[in-house]
């Protein structure tokens, strides 16, 4: 439920909604504030739309995480947003 | 980029823009549009935000009837039903990202910067009513002492509701401080 619901949240404020995907990747301890705390939802969007997604000083992306937490009942949910045309 | 950054600028703090000095908020709602246009744009930034939301809800599962309304010279959108509490948040803290992702929406959808208002389960309605309590007790205050009274930090959209209650009493106030320790004060009458 959590990507659809980041899918469609960020669908609907792109210029490009059909460049918008979003992907969940377990944690692989990577980054050992997040280890072992389950997914990260990466969201992909056209480059344009990068700074409307995030928003002035993260804002938007911040209203984003927050919406996202509240639906999923964690506390710990990361969110990356990235650029289309970045290689992962 | 540059030109996102101005828009959403103008949209992030424009709650309180009705009782302030005329600012860029003034242009969505200039009395040289006629009142009917003003009332049919509005009600078609309710659409936009209705479709927004709606969907959300049916992704989540939740259950929410959608309400939409023109209140003065903004848009309103109230979702009601029980169980929506993960929605409004430790002091509204949801419904606050909730309101701005459907601003950005109905901005991408209209090409016009909303003021739309969200409710949701009658949370912002209780709100107004404590504080609307508040404002008054202050009020009394102000009157029997005839000094000026600060009230406690709030957010633009329970300061506005101050305001307002204020100019009703026909007493002025006025906003100090910075975010997001911004106060109301109001003032004895001279």
């Amino acid at each position: 439920m959590l990507p659809e619901a980041l899918d469609h949240l960020v669908r609907g404020i792109v210029n490009h909604p059909d460049d918008v995907a979003v992907r969940t990747r377990q944690q692989r301890g990577r980054n050992p504030h997040f280890a072992g705390r389950g997914e990260t939802l990466e969201v992909r969007v056209h480059p344009d739309d990068l700074g409307r997604v995030i928003g002035r000083s993260g804002r938007t992306a911040t209203a984003l995480r927050t919406v996202l937490q509240a639906l999923s009942g964690k506390d710990s949910i990361r969110i990356d947003i990235v650029d289309v045309d970045r290689r992962r | 980029m540059i030109e996102n950054t101005n828009a959403e600028t103008i949209a992030l703090e424009p709650d309180e823009a009705a009782t302030q000095a005329p600012g860029p908020a003034a242009t969505a709602a200039s009395p040289a549009e006629p009142l009917a246009d003003r009332v049919k744009r509005l009600e078609s930034e309710g659409d936009v935000a209705a479709d927004y939301l709606e969907e959300l809800l049916d992704i989540a599962d939740l259950d929410g009837d959608l309400d939409m309304d023109v209140e003065g010279d903004r848009a309103a959108v109230s979702i009601v039903g029980d169980g929506l509490d993960p929605l409004v948040g430790p002091d509204g803290m949801v419904l606050e990202a909730l309101q701005e992702l459907t601003r950005l929406a109905v901005y991408r959808d209209t090409g016009e910067r909303s003021r739309l208002m969200l409710d949701i389960g009658g949370y912002r309605a209780g709100v107004r009513e404590n504080l609307v309590k508040l404002a008054r007790d202050a009020i009394a205050d102000v009157r029997d002492e005839g000094e000026a009274v600060k009230l406690a930090p709030m957010t633009p959209f329970e300061r506005k509701i101050v305001h307002d209650e204020v100019a009703a009493a026909r007493l002025s106030s006025e906003s100090e401080g910075v975010e997001p320790s911004r106060c109301v004060v109001i003032l004895p009458s001279t």
